[in-house]
């Protein structure tokens, strides 16, 4: 049964949580949102029902956050509450309801990110831990991780430094290059620490993002698998296997009606490699 | 419960916190603090607002220089709590943490350094109102304690008593029907806003009960005259400014 991290909130109910949660973490820029925008479509074209959800966007606290934002009045201990809020309202709302549906949640950032900013701003880390201590334990994090010297050419050459990605609220001083510098690299080294805590699963995320989204598809592909439920994903397996002539050493044949696209079986790593395996090319879809 | 070691300091029965679940006021509880805060806790209905506004013009033709502080009022963050009402989209999570929100903006930006500031600080409603209505709703109740530990610890939180009964016969006379949250109809108590309310605020009124000893609440019996509460409330509120040596006067 899924678990949350020490506490319940009134009328949580654990059971029956048939989705997976997969969390994408890393700073700003490590690609998040590019890999999530691969992960989902591939997903939803192997079956599955697909919720994305990531910072600022619950329908209770998305607007105030941005409008507190446009400021330069936003304390930290506020901020990190108005972030716990929004996060709170996503998981009682969106991420436990479509979990409970059976949907793959992707979220683009989690607790830890949230953890790790208040932190950063001087928050007690037993404090903020205690906040979040009623949020879902995911199925799996992958932290996209780049160095500091990696991020700069990719923010200085996309949308420029952004304010609070900066900490010009936290580091004294005007210079916006030297305080996302110092800011990202203190961001950088409470990942670290939180990835061993909480066993993030650490992708190198100076790669090209192909090869990224390769690595990411093979390690959600194993969550799946993990479901002792027969999904759509592992029925397009069989399928795959059954056309490549082989599955686990024995011969077997393609069942006469196929409903998955010959575009699943050529995105599924594991499908294209049991072909490849067997010299095969990868059949057409009538 | 333990209500603990309690003294009589003229009038007054003064409880003393004895309980471990007081949270640890981390980050900003520094009693030496030059400024003063006072908060007034109670029921709607308990004739607390009243008390603290007169208290409020006391001090002020005192010379004292003097800020009032509101529940839920944080210009950054009231409208984020006025959505989730009026869609009555919050949970007792997220009701719970968009209060704490909005504290934390009023203490980060007004309270704390009005307080370093040497200004007298008056809470209408502080942590304890949170406290109360949170675990009233199923909230843990060290899970909130643990939320607010970075509030500043008050040098008098006074506790305004009233028999349930007496409050909602104030209040059904004063306006027209309670609202969603005020009257708990979120979880459920009843269909009925009136009994609703009722049960509801019964639940509060035990967790303020509990509170006393916890964290060395000040109880003021408000059924007593106006007059007489005030005399109370003014005579504790002077022993703790005649030994603050910093307070600020008013321009």
């Amino acid at each position: 049964m899924r678990q949350t991290y020490g506490k319940l909130l009134p009328g949580m109910k654990l059971s029956d949580l048939a989705g997976k949660l997969i969390v994408v973490e890393g700073t700003d820029g490590a690609g998040r949102s590019t890999q999530i925008n691969m992960l989902r479509p591939w997903l939803e074209e192997l079956g599955h029902a697909v919720l994305d959800t990531g910072m600022t966007r619950s329908l209770l606290a998305g607007e105030g956050i941005r409008r507190a934002k446009e400021g330069n009045n936003l304390g930290r201990v506020t901020q990190s509450l108005f972030y716990a809020t929004d996060f709170v309202d996503r998981l009682e709302n969106e991420m436990i309801p479509a979990l409970r549906a059976g949907f793959i949640v992707l979220t683009d950032r989690y607790i830890y990110s949230l953890m790790a900013r208040a932190i950063v701003r001087g928050m007690d880390a037993g404090w903020i831990r205690g906040i979040y201590s009623a949020a879902l334990v995911p199925d799996a994090v992958f932290y996209l991780r780049l160095d500091v010297e990696q991020l700069i050419p990719r923010v200085i050459f996309s949308r420029g430094f952004d304010y609070w990605e900066s900490g010009m609220d936290v580091f004294p001083g005007q210079d916006m290059y030297e305080n996302f510098r110092s800011y990202q690299a203190a961001l950088l080294a409470e990942f670290d620490r939180l990835s061993v805590e909480f066993n993030f699963e650490t992708l190198d995320a100076s790669a090209d993002a192909k090869l990224v989204f390769a690595q990411l598809q093979a390690k959600v592909q194993r969550i799946l698998d993990r479901d002792s439920k027969k999904t759509s994903f592992t029925k397009v397996y069989d399928q795959a296997a059954a056309a490549a002539g082989t599955y686990g050493g024995h011969p077997v044949t393609l069942p006469r009606e196929t409903t998955s696209k010959q575009s699943d079986w050529a995105f599924h790593p594991v499908a294209a490699n049991l072909f490849r395996e067997n010299g095969r090319n990868i059949p057409e879809h009538k | 419960m333990n209500t603990g070691s309690n003294m009589r300091i003229g009038p007054f029965e003064v409880f003393y916190p004895i309980e471990e679940s007081a949270p640890r006021l981390r980050h900003n509880g520094d009693p030496s603090l030059p400024g003063r805060l006072f908060v007034v806790e109670g029921i709607d209905g308990s004739g607390k607002s009243t008390q603290l506004s007169l208290l409020h013009k006391w001090l002020e033709s005192k010379g004292y220089g003097v800020v009032f502080s509101q529940w839920n009022s944080s210009e950054l963050v009231k409208d984020t709590t006025k959505l989730g009402k009026k869609k009555k989209m919050l949970t007792p999570a997220t009701f719970s943490l968009i209060h704490a929100t909005d504290f934390a903006d009023r203490i980060e930006r007004s309270i704390l350094p009005l307080l370093k500031a040497g200004a007298v600080v008056l809470c209408d409603r502080y942590i304890y109102t949170a406290f109360a209505r949170d675990v009233a709703r199923g909230m843990d109740r060290q899970w909130v304690r643990d939320l607010y530990g970075f509030a500043a610890k008050p040098a008098v939180a006074f506790y305004f008593r009233v028999p349930l009964e007496t409050a909602i016969g104030r209040l059904v006379t004063g306006r027209d029907g309670f609202k969603f949250y005020e009257a708990g109809l979120d979880i459920g108590l009843s269909d009925d806003p009136t009994e609703s309310f009722r049960l509801f605020q019964g639940r509060i009124v035990d967790e303020y009960e509990k509170m006393i000893p916890e964290f060395g609440l000040t109880v003021v019996d408000a059924t007593l005259p106006v007059e007489v509460q005030q005399a109370q409330v003014r005579q504790i509120v002077r022993t703790h400014l005649e030994r603050a040596k910093e307070l600020r006067v008013r321009p």
